[in-house]
């Protein structure tokens, strides 16, 4: 008798922690989809655009917002490369290099495409971080 | 006693293995950085590291590589205390001396003579007195734009009267080149980026580097593959802007090396005319029969020397020096959009995407 009551408390005992634990896994389950959840919604913050000059980011725009960005360069910022995102497009609208290479590039969208002016060491690339599969590299 | 989990290590630790694989994934991430110090173009390197520190560092040890086949092989420019084909194409009392060089210098130049046998005599480097003359006309004509002209007939004619390769007389042993024809000079534009390219990245296998991509100026080389196995996805970026298509091909690469020749990387206009840079050795003029052309191969510096001379050549002559070559594929694209390839360009193509 004194048996069958132990025996009854400890498996009460062991179903009591088999749901705790259950809540537990639960609740830290949740933590984690809710943070994994939270870094792919602020890191995916939508496809952008990344300007270097001579490999050094100068500036980072977004290719939702149009916006017209005056690249200068030269020792004097005489030198300019006008950047116009547009339509979830970007392209350089005009620029005072001499080989005017740049500004014929046809505009860019995708992730890995990029406009380069050699003249200027002007690299711009878009980055898509959504778009799944997306290249490393364009050429 | 009901706080039982503090007694279950085990499933603590399994949730911060889950939640590490679902926050970030594997330890190592990709980084790139650029330059514009070598061979007059864009230098991009992309790769795997641990940290940035380590990535700067390998970084750094590429730029110092490249920095050097840049010196040897340029004949733009001159440095204190140095031979490099500058110096070998330089006249002193109206020859050309017999200089002592870099055995790198030797090894590339005998991999040129080897190509220009390979490719049908289309890669010369000994047309740098033709070659001249159109860098000339096209600098004048960038920096001057309404002023732009084309050489004359007569001039590249005359040029190309000094252009015999067997003018270039390599001395293995004693280490030294010399050019018998006074009027020739060497211009290893077509092959000295993907030779380098190569180079460098045979040096990073021998240090056991893997997880890195070079591109010099459209001389791709892929260095293994990812950390996670999975190969790099490359695009041929299709310059067509009217296109629906953003890329002409999306491959996936690992080891292998992408070399795009293409007519709208670097030209100059004349009346309203694109003149690019790519000249064919038989009529001394920029070759208008592709858009671009594209070679996947194992090595970049023959990718680099194919891409060129497969400009330079009919398709069907150049389909079949492709077809002839194991473990080499291409990609034409014509002026009206289509596209040609190779029989085996496909299992380089991504099945994933395009
Ligand atoms: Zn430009």
């Amino acid at each position: 008798m004194m048996q069958d009551v132990k025996n009854r408390s400890v498996e009460k005992n062991s179903r009591r922690l088999f749901r705790n634990d259950m809540i537990f896994i639960v609740v830290l389950l949740l933590l984690v989809t809710a943070f994994g959840l939270w870094i792919y919604l602020v890191r995916g913050e939508g496809d952008r655009v990344v300007v270097t000059i001579d490999g050094k980011e100068i500036g980072t725009y977004s290719l939702a917002e149009d916006v017209t960005v005056e690249i200068r360069t030269g020792l004097q910022n005489e030198e300019l490369n006008l950047l116009v995102i547009k339509d979830g497009k970007a392209y350089v609208e005009t620029a005072t290099c001499p080989d005017g290479i740049c500004s014929e590039h046809k505009p860019i969208s995708r992730e890995g495409e990029s406009i380069v002016c050699l003249p200027h060491k002007v690299v711009i690339t878009v980055y898509a971080e959504n778009e799944k599969d997306a290249p490393d590299i364009v050429v | 006693m009901r706080k039982s989990f503090f007694r279950w290590p085990g499933i603590c630790v399994a949730l911060i293995l889950l939640s590490g694989a679902v926050g970030c994934g594997s330890k190592s991430e990709k980084y790139s950085t650029y330059s514009f110090d070598y061979f007059d173009t864009v230098s991009v390197i992309t790769g795997y590291a641990d940290s940035q520190e380590q990535f700067d560092d390998i970084a750094e040890s590429i730029f110092s590589e490249l920095s050097e086949y840049h010196k040897l092989f340029t004949i733009y420019d001159r440095f204190e205390k140095m031979e490099n084909l500058s110096t070998v194409n330089e006249l002193k009392d109206g020859t050309h001396r017999v200089v002592t060089v870099d055995p790198r210098i030797i090894d590339m130049l005998l991999y040129a003579k080897d190509m220009y046998k390979k490719t049908d005599e289309t890669v010369n480097v000994a047309m740098g007195s033709v070659l001249s003359v159109w860098h000339d006309y096209r600098t004048e004509g960038t920096e001057n734009p309404s002023e732009a002209k084309l050489p004359t007939v007569g001039e590249l004619t005359e040029a190309a009267k000094h252009t015999d390769i067997n003018h270039m007389i390599i001395d293995e042993e004693a280490c030294t080149v010399t050019l018998t024809d006074p009027d020739m000079t060497l211009d290893v534009g077509a092959i000295a980026k993907g030779y380098a390219v190569e180079m460098v990245a045979r040096f990073l296998e021998e240090k056991g580097v893997t997880g890195y991509l070079l591109n010099v100026g459209g001389n791709v080389r892929t260095i293994g593959g990812k950390p996670n196995g999975e190969k790099w996805l490359v695009g041929i970026e299709n310059p067509k802007e009217e296109s629906e298509e953003s890329y002409l091909a999306y491959l996936e690469l690992s080891g292998e090396s992408l070399v795009t020749s293409g007519s709208y990387q670097r030209y100059y206009v004349v009346d309203g005319k694109r003149y690019h840079h790519i000249i064919d050795p038989e009529t001394l003029m920029p070759s208008e029969d592709y858009v671009s052309v594209s070679v996947v191969c194992k090595n970049s510096a023959d990718g680099d020397a194919l891409s060129t001379a497969l400009f330079c050549m009919g398709l069907e002559e150049g389909m079949a020096l492709v077809e002839s070559l194991t473990d080499t594929e291409a990609l034409w694209m014509l002026d009206d959009g289509t596209c040609y390839e190779s029989s085996g360009f496909g299992k380089y193509k991504s099945e994933t995407k395009k």
